[in-house]
């Protein structure tokens, strides 16, 4: 059995809120696969918000180059989204990655943010697509970058009264796009490395490389000097060459020297060679 | 408490269930179908799975209160010892069935892929019934029992 809770299930964010701001010690609910597992383990809430009915929060739309995810998605909603394949589609690789059919069933991304575990899939993609995520309480709404959301390994900014109710990413139509992740089994496994790109090129140069590597260093990283860097080089083994050594060393120099880099490092060479050469 | 209103099994089902109660508790212990199985009760081992909506769920991470207005489907659903299932007596002629814990959710799970796709490969099967684990078959006979049952079935007629 669960530990013992009263919930409430409101049918609009603004009565979510509500009970929110009135209720003392209620936890959020959106898919369960985090939270009721932390029950069983003994975590205990007096109230719980259930806000899974709250249809507005479901939907992705898109205007002009902006994405709007509602943070109710689940995994697979993402996954088979034509909006987010045509656009996004590093991140609907790396929702349909995640877990196994029933976790992605029920699991959201905004719950997978809120947990803020460093092994989640969908946090590579979003930050090659600069996600805000916005986050509103009865008091207001406020914006903020993910990078900036997500203050350590299981630890975000969200404070008690707020809903992380959407993520907006930037669009990348016409980008070379992807997600790799290298785990021990290749289905229901939580990712271990993974990168995620999105690279534009023109008559052999690259014009715009995005690259984001995740469970290599606590949070996942953007290895912004080397993207700019690229801007404009020819595509070549030499600038390639040169452009994977400098990645290597931001990762060494963000996370320290590790005792598994002796088997990631190479790993991760290996792949960013790949996707540079496309 | 919390009264709850749901298609189960084809048939409109109205329920008290508790505010903490989980679905796969409000099946076994209220309705009792006990053919949902109470395994590792955290989401990885796929013996409590059902279909919502077709799709499969973890039942023992659903809260009971959450399917009101949705369908909601258990093995019973699919057949039974008078008229079997073409799944499930493929699950039979291929000896996917030793201990059979795992087996409603199996088929469960097996069901939701032909109903989307009917022609799966063997990759697809493997990716459906990823989330469900079976200590007995070695999954062969299982994946054999799905290809083999993909061709026999109009899950969607
Ligand atoms: S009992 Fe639900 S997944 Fe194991
Ligand atoms: S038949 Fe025993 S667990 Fe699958």
């Amino acid at each position: 059995m669960l530990p013992d809770f009263a919930s409430v299930i409101p049918e609009s964010k603004e009565d979510a809120l509500a009970y929110l701001s009135s209720l003392k010690s209620a936890k959020i609910f959106a898919g369960g696969t985090d939270l009721l597992v932390k029950m069983r383990r003994g975590e205990s809430y007096s109230h719980i918000v259930d806000i899974t009915g709250i249809h507005d929060l479901k939907v992705i739309s898109d205007h002009d180059e902006m994405i709007n995810i509602g943070a109710l998605s689940t995994h697979y909603e993402i996954s088979v989204n034509q909006i987010i394949s045509e656009k996004a589609l590093s991140l609907a690789q790396a929702c349909g990655w995640v877990g196994s059919p029933a976790i992605r069933n029920m699991g959201t991304i905004g719950g997978n943010l809120v947990n803020a575990s460093p092994a989640a899939d969908s946090l590579a993609p979003l930050l090659i697509h600069d996600a805000d995520v916005v986050l509103e309480s009865k008091d207001g709404t406020r914006r903020m970058r993910l990078e900036d959301f997500i203050l350590a390994p299981y630890k975000t900014d969200i404070q008690p009264h707020e809903i992380l109710t959407f993520i907006t990413i930037k669009g990348l139509p016409g980008y070379r796009e992807g997600y790799k992740r290298v785990t021990k089994r290749a289905a229901w496994a939580i990712s271990r490395l993974s990168i995620a790109w999105a690279i534009q090129e023109k008559g052999g140069f690259y014009k715009d490389v995005k690259l984001a590597i995740g469970s290599c260093t606590p949070m996942p990283f953007r290895p912004r000097k080397v993207e700019d860097s690229l801007k404009d080089r020819a595509k070549d083994e030499k600038t390639i060459q040169v452009a994977v050594g400098e990645i290597i060393d931001e990762i060494i120099k963000v996370s320290g020297m590790r005792p598994s880099f002796v088997y990631k490092i190479p790993v991760v060479k290996a792949l960013l060679e790949d996707i540079l050469k496309g | 408490m919390k009264k709850i209103d749901f298609t189960l099994n084809g048939k409109q089902t109205i329920l008290d269930v508790e505010d903490n109660e989980t679905l796969l508790h409000a099946l076994r212990e209220k309705l009792d179908i006990k053919s949902v199985k109470e395994g590792c009760s955290i989401g990885e081992c796929g013996a409590c799975t059902v279909l919502i909506d077709n799709e499969p769920h973890y039942s023992c991470l659903t809260l009971a209160s959450k399917v009101s207005g949705h369908d909601v489907k258990t093995v019973e659903f699919l057949g039974d010892e008078n008229l079997l299932h073409p799944l499930q007596e493929a699950f039979i002629t291929y000896g996917a069935v030793q201990c059979g814990y795992c087996t409603p959710g199996m088929l469960l799970a097996a069901y939701s892929l032909l109903l989307k796709n009917e022609h799966p490969t063997d990759t697809d099967i493997k990716e459906a019934i990823s989330g469900n684990l079976c200590r007995c078959t070695g999954y062969i006979q299982i994946v054999e029992a799905i290809r083999n049952a993909a061709g026999l079935c109009k899950c969607n007629s």
